[in-house]
């Protein structure tokens, strides 16, 4: 709920859906009957946060202990952000409507490091100290959770810990603690310290970061009983997980407004570019009697008519095929559809598509990421040109006519042939339409290419490498502009600066975080918004503070350097890493997981494929 | 089959949502409810709904109504009971009915305006002094882009209370069909355009009248 000044300020503001609250199975107690409320932050606008799995999962775990309260707190768009300030309104939760610092958890979820500034700036509005420093008694604790925490050094100053890894048993865990403490009137310290012995807890404020000369890391040393070592959190058996049997259903339309089922947590593909394939390992599967049964309480508790069945790459199920024959056993009774996220080259088959019945004709992606086999062989994406042909030959014949291909530019390694291998790519793709008997006449083909700039990410093979400079990415960007082969083609490429930006906090570390406090401070936040992303401005807060964000993105590291999340642990060796990174510029692939074990050491959690026979 | 009008009141957080979001949302509340609902025949099956007049985003509506179809027989007390018990905060059914009259037949409806200001007499002059002209003109919106509108024919029967020092009560009754509608914020619009004021105002629509101003059935 709102208060009553919210309200006057509603029909001011584009979709004011978005902060009334109310929602079909939201979740409202009474606050004299909880012990601990948790502010659920994410740093981007409703209709992004609501379509967030990784939300409804952690909102009906805490949610199920019913001596604590999980509510919801989104962004405000700017419209309302600028009444809200001009009101004196205090950054509120949806449920109660009661400001977020009456909270004792606010959790921020990080999912990608343009939303940096949103974080800084909810607190703000929130009108909690933005430094962990400066908070003081057993309250205010700012947690954050999602990928980005794998390296979270930007943000070490502001965080009084984080989450890594599964998240939906440590942060229970945590808030026990925290209940335990209060009790017990322990001091803030206290309880962070405690905090910092369960597993998947970093306490940044626990390790003291020394630097080099050259501006690289010394060493990062715990204090007062702090691990070594943050050894990510993993549940071992994805049935056993928690997973909701209901959603908040939104009122007002958001981006994914339907069931999404998580099928697999993990990835057996090990692409060398890709910074979630290796974080989420190992590979675990949910069992068909699971996955049926959690489908049909969330269609029943939500109205929803469509299941979206998502992972990090749901045609790598083993059973697909049986799983879509099980749920259609009832679901076309029930008028809902079953939907696929994103498909691989290789897992496009009109036996699928049979099984899919919501996929539109019009359109279909897929993510070949380079254009030439020498690149796809250097990132490990283990797909073949002869392939990827084939997949879109059946899927002209199946009457398909728009096709969309997402590549990377930027890689490591990369020539101008490689990226101009992207358009000849795009022109066979369109050969292929028209050498094609069965395709559906009368309509064109359209094939779009997508081409993204390379972001290299902590705990992956690329880790090491330097960003292509703004420079040379739009040299390349010139290449693929230049000679577009075919009227059918469409490129499109996005943001050199946004990849630029992104790079420089993925591999950051704390000496970052004045960066991030005076851009927030001069008004910088949405970023991942075109119209809000102002370049020129953020190097202004870089040259301001004497900050070179070149030495965080193009730097070139050796692997002997220390990096900013050396002392957090996601099961992945260096050593491996190290190897893998020799194979790409050897252009060596390696098998993915269901093939050959690499020996990444995710296996040292026992869990999923690791200890399953292959 | 058999179709059935269900009324209901849409306030609270439920009207900030538009029309097409509340089209959704009783969907999903249909089919939460599983109640036997008739669904479209072609490639994408949907329920089928009809609503009467939709209601602007920001309006309170006391009793709005919206038909569907049954395939089975439901008494509607149980339909109302499965409905209330899926509906989100602000949406209530509070009837369910044999469909007396066709949605064309709607030609009017009632509104409350509570308008909310620092001095309720002050705004109660200025309303009075406003209503009081020979002519009231404001843009009204339409697909064809804005023109000037003539809206002192329909508030010739407006009635104003002040209710307490900061709060004034206007009801009017306007146009509203699916030839055309006035919507009471254009009221507002006049308030601001002629008396530079924009007082805190909750419109609601009260019910739904025939050309005779009888209850719409």
């Amino acid at each position: 709920m709102y208060s009553k000044e919210v309200e006057k300020l509603l029909l001011k503001v584009q979709k004011p859906g978005r902060y009334v609250g109310g929602e079909m199975n939201s979740i409202i107690k009474k606050k004299e009957e909880v012990d601990v409320r948790f502010a659920f932050c994410f740093p981007d606008t409703y209709e992004i946060g609501m379509s967030h799995l990784g939300l409804k999962i952690l909102y009906g775990a805490i949610n199920e202990v019913p001596y604590f309260w999980c509510e919801r707190v989104f962004a405000p768009w700017i419209d309302m952000e600028a009444l809200m300030i001009e009101q004196g309104l205090p950054l509120y939760a949806l449920e109660s409507g009661d400001p977020v610092r009456d909270f004792d958890f606010i959790g921020f979820t990080l999912q990608y490091e343009l939303s940096y500034t949103n974080v800084l700036n909810m607190l703000k509005l929130a009108g909690i100290p933005l430094k962990s420093s400066e908070r003081t008694g057993l309250f205010h604790i700012v947690v954050g959770g999602g990928p980005c925490v794998c390296n979270p050094e930007p943000l070490a100053d502001f965080f009084d810990l984080f989450f890594l890894g599964d998240g939906e048993e440590v942060d229970v865990a945590v808030m026990e603690l925290y209940r335990r403490c209060k009790a017990e009137q322990k001091s803030r310290q206290e309880f962070l310290e405690l905090a910092a012995q369960i597993e998947g807890v970093y306490v940044p404020s626990l390790y003291e970061v020394s630097y080099q000369d050259d501006g690289t890391i010394k060493a990062c040393v715990p204090k007062n009983g702090a691990p070594e070592r943050v050894k990510k959190c993993v549940i071992r058996e994805m049935d056993k997980a928690y997973y909701p049997s209901t959603f908040v259903v939104p009122l007002i339309d958001v981006v994914h407004n339907r069931v999404s089922e998580e099928v697999l947590r993990g990835c057996i593909r090990g692409c060398r570019f890709c910074q979630a394939g290796f974080l989420y390992r190992p590979f675990r599967e949910k069992s068909i009697d699971v996955i049926d049964a959690q489908c049909q309480a969330l269609c029943a508790s939500t109205g929803y008519d469509e299941i979206s069945l998502s992972s990090l790459s749901t045609s790598d199920y083993s059973q697909l095929n049986e799983l879509l024959d099980r749920l259609h056993t009832w679901t076309e009774k029930e008028k809902v559809s079953v939907s696929l996220p994103s498909l691989r080259v290789d897992g496009f088959s009109p036996e699928l598509m049979e099984r899919i019945n919501s996929v539109r004709k019009s359109g279909l992606t897929f993510a070949p990421e380079a254009g030439s086999q020498r690149m796809r062989d250097v990132i490990n994406k283990n797909v073949e040109e002869e392939q990827l042909l084939h997949t879109v030959n059946v899927a002209f014949t199946e009457g398909w006519n728009r096709i969309k291909l997402y590549f990377m530019i930027g890689l490591p390694t990369e020539t101008p042939e490689d990226v101009q291998a992207i358009l000849t790519l795009g022109k066979k793709v369109v050969d292929v339409f028209y050498n094609n008997p069965n395709r559906s006449k009368g309509k064109g083909v359209e094939v779009t290419l997508s081409a993204a700039a390379f972001v290299p990410k902590p705990f992956t093979p690329f880790q090491w490498f330097g960003q292509d400079t703004m420079e040379t990415l739009h040299d390349k960007q010139r290449v693929l502009k230049g000679n577009i082969p075919s009227k059918r083609l469409t490129v499109n490429y996005h943001g050199a600066q946004t990849s630029f930006l992104e790079a420089v906090f993925a591999r950051g570390d704390r000496r970052l975080a004045p960066v991030l406090e005076l851009a927030v401070e001069r008004g910088i936040h949405f970023d991942g918004w075109d119209i809000c992303f102002n370049f020129e401005q953020w190097m202004s807060v870089f040259q301001d503070l004497e900050v070179d964000p070149a030495f965080y993105a193009n730097r070139h590291r050796e692997f002997d350097e220390i990096f900013p999340w050396d002392h957090l642990d996601y099961g992945i060796r260096k050593e491996f890493l190290i190897e893998e990174c020799r194979r790409a510029y050897r252009g060596e692939t390696t098998p993915n997981c269901r093939e050959k074990c690499a020996g990444c050491g995710a296996a040292c959690y026992g869990g999923g494929l690791c200890v399953e026979k292959r | 089959m058999k179709n059935v009008r269900i009324w209901f009141k849409k306030d609270g957080p439920a009207k900030y949502i538009s029309h097409l979001d509340l089209a959704r949302c009783m969907g999903y509340v249909l089919k939460m409810a599983r109640l036997p609902v008739w669904y479209t025949e072609g490639f994408n099956p949907r329920i089928h709904m009809t609503f009467a007049m939709p209601l602007s985003l920001g309006v309170s509506g006391e009793q709005e109504c919206m038909d569907i179809r049954l395939t089975e027989e439901v008494s509607y007390s149980n339909v109302t009971e499965r409905m209330n018990r899926h509906l989100p905060m602000g949406l209530q059914v509070y009837r369910a009915s044999d469909p007396v009259m066709t949605f064309n037949e709607i030609q009017f409806a009632d509104y409350t305006v509570e308008l909310e200001a620092e001095d309720s007499r002050e705004i109660a002059d200025d309303l009075a002094e406003l209503l009081a002209q020979e002519q009231i003109t404001v843009m009204k919106h339409a697909k064809k882009g804005a023109k000037e509108f003539e809206i002192k024919p329909f508030l010739n029967a407006v009635t104003m209370d002040i209710t307490g020092s900061q709060t004034v009560k206007l009801t009017l009754c306007l146009p509203c069909s699916t030839e055309g509608s006035i919507n009471p914020n254009l009221l507002l619009e006049a308030l601001k355009k002629y008396k530079g004021i924009t007082p805190y105002a909750s419109v609601t629509r009260n019910g739904l009248l025939t050309k005779d101003h009888t209850e719409f059935l």
